[in-house]
């Protein structure tokens, strides 16, 4: 009867797989303890009476995931400052290799290079003015105790600001991307090739790693209010 | 009106009992209260989860004398404070309540 119910929440909790394991060990002790100090000895009542005293499978697991919601929005606020930190030393490292290299964009494309960088420029300091206003918001919400509609509220302009700050970073990525290929069109290929290639691969994967943990929120929240609303 | 107040009920029982798994926090808050307050035993976890999330609690895992995992949890620096500001707040409030409903007045704020 217990690991029937065990493998019920477990279950439902299975969009999070790490909490779900903890929370089924958890409540597995929980519920062994309780029948260990049932006083009527009858093993079947007495776990019958632990799993009654417990409350619905379904709907714990909807009281905890609504704070896997919040701690996966933490974490993926972190994430958001963590990929532009990582998408800014890249872009510096490559400047820095450029520079030493003595990699030059020809005249040719001076002008267009020129527009370039100054879309490269404002769109990087505007995710990093968004990620760093969606992060500040995100931890300085109260964790709520259920999936209020104002905690909804939170969470779709939190979403909201990830989702420009993401936004914002691509079209900075995309604008690095151009800036490398006119610097290495023309040029003869090398071994100097594989610095700014591999420097716009790991700002390539940051992006790809921010956009999977925006998705992460946007699943967990439809997880979430699908739990609840059932 | 329990749900509200559940975070402060939650730190109180773990203040009291000193570091303890979830099963040992309810049988406290049980004991302390006289068995007045009956929620599901399952919704005491969720809470217990959340405060650790918001830096009040902290937790270890550990193998009980039964062989299972068992999950300890202890109040944090910053959930001492939380509970101390919690009682307070609560305190006015039974006293401010208290007065209207007892007709006495609530004692005057020393500070």
């Amino acid at each position: 009867m217990i690991p029937d119910y065990l493998e019920r929440l477990a279950c439902e909790l299975s969009f999070d797989r790490s909490l779900a394991r903890n929370v089924r060990q958890e409540v597995e002790d929980h519920l062994w303890e309780a029948v260990a100090a049932d006083p009527t000895g009858n093993m079947l009542a007495a776990q019958q009476r632990a799993i009654a005293n417990f409350g619905d499978a379904r709907a714990i697991a909807a009281q905890f995931a609504v704070i896997s919601l919040a701690r996966h929005s933490r974490r993926a606020g972190a994430a958001v400052l963590l990929v532009i930190a990582s998408v800014f030393i890249a872009m510096k490292a490559r400047i820095a290799w450029n520079a030493a290299a003595q990699l030059a964009i020809g005249e040719d494309m001076r002008a267009v290079s020129g527009l370039v960088v100054l879309i490269d420029r404002y769109a990087f300091w505007l995710s990093v003015i968004i990620g760093l206003g969606g992060w500040a918001y995100i931890v300085s919400r109260r964790i709520p105790a259920g999936f209020y509609p104002a905690h909804r509220k939170q969470l779709r302009r939190f979403f909201v600001l990830c989702c420009a700050a993401a936004a914002a970073l691509v079209v900075s990525v995309i604008s690095d991307g151009v800036l490398t290929a006119l610097l290495l069109r023309g040029t003869e290929l090398s071994a100097g090739f594989l610095v700014p290639v591999f420097s716009m691969a790991i700002e390539i994967v940051c992006v790809g790693i921010l956009v999977f943990h925006i998705r992460g929120v946007a699943r967990r929240t439809a997880s979430t209010a699908a739990l609840l609303n059932t | 009106m329990l749900k509200g107040h559940l975070d402060m009920i939650v730190l109180a029982a773990l203040s009291a009992a000193g570091p303890a798994h979830g099963y040992a926090v309810i049988e406290e808050i049980k004991r302390r209260s006289g068995g007045a307050f009956d929620l599901p035993e399952g919704t005491i976890y969720p809470a217990l989860h959340r405060l650790e999330l918001a830096g009040l609690l902290k937790s270890i895992w550990m193998t009980a004398d039964s062989g299972r995992r068992r999950r300890v949890y202890t109040l944090t620096r910053a959930g001492n404070r939380a509970l101390i500001e919690r009682r307070a707040v609560w305190k006015q409030f039974s006293d401010a309540v208290g007065g209207l409903l007892g007709g006495t007045r609530p004692r005057e704020n020393p500070a």
